[in-house]
């Protein structure tokens, strides 16, 4: 059974899509990650144009993200205020972002330069989660538990504009953190991901806040910040697809729920080890496209009027 | 499944025109093609009669020729070269109102000669083997030089050709009692919408006999059509409906499979 896309302007097959949307959404409810890293190229490979993919992630990624972020609500594990700070950030970050998106559609690189972003982004990925958990794995074996620092002092409590963030139990200046939230803003207009994979590591290096409150923060930024990409792209690039999008929440929010309480049951760090080699995998496919020479070395698109 | 038949009669009888010996009877299962929510391509037939004068000479050779062209639409070409072991987008031609779909079948192979006397084909080729470009409009940018050209040419064939919306065939016409025939023609689902255009072509002896056309649309209908055009006259809109569904399904997703987990 199909189903037509009307702004992709194809049809695909509609289990294809349930069963992406789910498998995406198992892996983020299980490691507590947006997925857009692995949706966009996974749209992209099945076909769907790079533009829409990008954009329609984007969309998929504010469901997910909020079904997230309302468990650590209730926990009050979200800072407010230093989401609000990193979105100041985020707004203008997007704005460019979209703006490089629709300049590099129109000289016709965009195919390239996704190709490329994403090659680096999974590879970084990968590796380091690959690393992480088999430092776990080993660390395991051997019986040891690992201590880590709460509190990082570096550069960032050292620029003016410092702010008290009580939740984060923190007084650092604000340019950090926006600077932070502008970079996301262009790479999740441009990938169509949220960047909680930069932005958690970013919060807790950079700015040095406490990890249990990294996440529902960072998710509660990633609300706003794929909600904008979305308006931003449904107005500049008209590349939302309302249907696909349908499809792909619906089956990633039942992936993402199902994923959480798997999480509870199994152990993490073999899991992770092997999403960090499925995420190895796309990379390579990713490059292999870039670095082989290609059976069709020409590419046709239409160009559509814009009304 | 025949939705609508229209079968149009071009000529009857050739008693009233003497030099004219057949008569050609065409339609079609579809006047119009939707794009629904189900659609997944579709296939067209094409159908049709021919009569023949009994004073034609026997050893007359009769072929069918039919011709689809879609809506005109332009095109950006692009050329990868490699760059330091990557392939990257180089050269671009921009081919201006060239059609969204072309479908040509016959019932014998045809020559480059007759389709090119008869103007017939997607783009004629000269006898010299040059390709006439003042048929095509183009944005060359850069690009010079004759060989250069024709390889845009060519290729722009051929990916359209990929994608299932360029076809020459010569097997696809049934001839069914000598003068019937009928053709289904493959209709992939990433055709542009618009109007199509199926002409018909009675070849005796290699000479165009008879011509006949109509058209047909390929239309979005139903939640397809509303979806695209809300999302073209009101983008803003658009979007905000967008994320308001998103927010709705996270939400209550979360707030389902809470109550899940506490029994």
């Amino acid at each position: 059974m199909s189903i037509y896309l009307p702004i992709a302007e194809l049809s695909v097959n509609i289990f294809l899509l349930l069963s992406l949307g789910g498998v995406v959404g198992f892996l983020s409810g299980m490691f507590g990650l947006g997925g857009g890293f692995l949706m966009t190229p996974l749209l992209i490979f099945i076909g769907i144009p790079t533009n829409v993919a990008v954009a329609t992630s984007a969309n998929q990624i504010v469901a997910s993200s909020i079904s997230g972020t309302l468990g650590h609500w209730r926990q009050g594990l979200v800072d407010f205020k230093m989401g609000g700070v990193l979105l100041i950030g985020a707004f203008f970050g997007s704005i460019l972002g979209v703006w490089i998106f629709s300049r590099l559609v129109a000289i016709g690189q965009i195919d390239t330069v996704i190709s490329i972003l994403y090659f680096a982004l999974l590879t970084g990925i990968g590796l380091s989660m690959l690393i992480e958990s088999s430092k776990v794995i080993r660390d395991r074996i051997r019986r040891k538990s690992v201590k880590r620092k709460i509190h990082y002092h570096n550069w960032a409590h050292r620029l003016p504009f410092k702010v008290r963030f009580y939740k984060s139990k923190l007084y650092i200046s604000v340019i950090p953190p926006i600077i932070i939230g502008f970079v996301i803003g262009i790479l999740s207009a441009t990938m169509g991901i949220g960047g909680a994979f930069i932005l958690i590591p970013a919060m807790i290096y950079f700015l040095g806040m406490p990890t249990s409150k990294v996440i529902g923060t960072s998710l509660f930024q990633i609300i706003f910040i794929t909600a904008l990409v979305t308006i931003l792209h449904a107005t500049t690039t008209f590349a939302v697809d309302a249907v696909l999008a349908f499809f792909l929440i619906l089956s990633s929010v039942i992936g993402a729920q199902v994923g959480v309480l798997a999480a509870n049951k199994l152990r993490g760090e073999e899991i992770r080890a092997l999403l960090a080699i499925i995420v190895l995998g796309v990379a390579t496919k990713i490059a292999l496209d870039l670095l082989v020479e290609p059976n069709e070395i020409f590419n046709l698109s239409v160009i559509r009027l814009v009304f | 499944m025949i939705k609508q038949l229209i079968i149009l009669f071009y000529f009857l009888t050739g008693m009233l025109t003497p030099t004219i010996s057949f008569a050609l009877v065409i339609g079609s299962d579809q006047e119009e093609i939707y794009i629904d929510a189900n659609f997944s391509g579709e296939e067209l037939l094409v159908f049709g009669a021919f009569y023949s004068d009994p004073s034609q000479s026997r050893d007359s050779k009769s072929d069918i020729l039919i011709e689809v062209v879609g809506p005109p639409e332009d095109v950006a070409l692009r050329k990868k070269d490699s760059y330091f072991g990557f392939w990257l987008n180089s050269k671009s031609v921009i081919f201006r109102d060239v059609p969204g779909f072309y479908y040509l079948s016959s019932t014998s192979e045809l020559t480059d000669e007759f389709l090119i006397n008869n103007q017939i084909g997607l783009l004629e080729k000269k006898k010299s083997e040059m390709i006439d470009w003042s048929l095509l409009t183009t944005d060359w940018g850069s690009i010079i030089n004759e060989k250069e050209k024709e390889e845009f040419y060519n290729a722009l064939i051929r990916t359209k050709q990929n994608d299932s919306l360029y076809k020459q065939v010569s097997d696809e016409i049934e001839i069914i009692d000598g003068n019937l025939f009928r053709s289904y023609i493959d209709i992939p689902n990433t055709v542009p919408v618009g109007e199509y255009t199926v002409n018909l072509h009675l070849i005796i002896d290699n000479q165009v006999s008879q011509e006949y056309s109509y058209n047909f649309m390929v239309t979005r209908v139903g939640i397809e059509e509303a979806i695209y055009s809300f999302s073209k006259n009101y983008p803003f809109f658009y979007g905000l409906i967008s994320l308001i569904i998103a927010i709705i399904i996270g939400w209550s997703g979360a707030e389902i499979f809470k109550r899940f987990r506490r029994i």
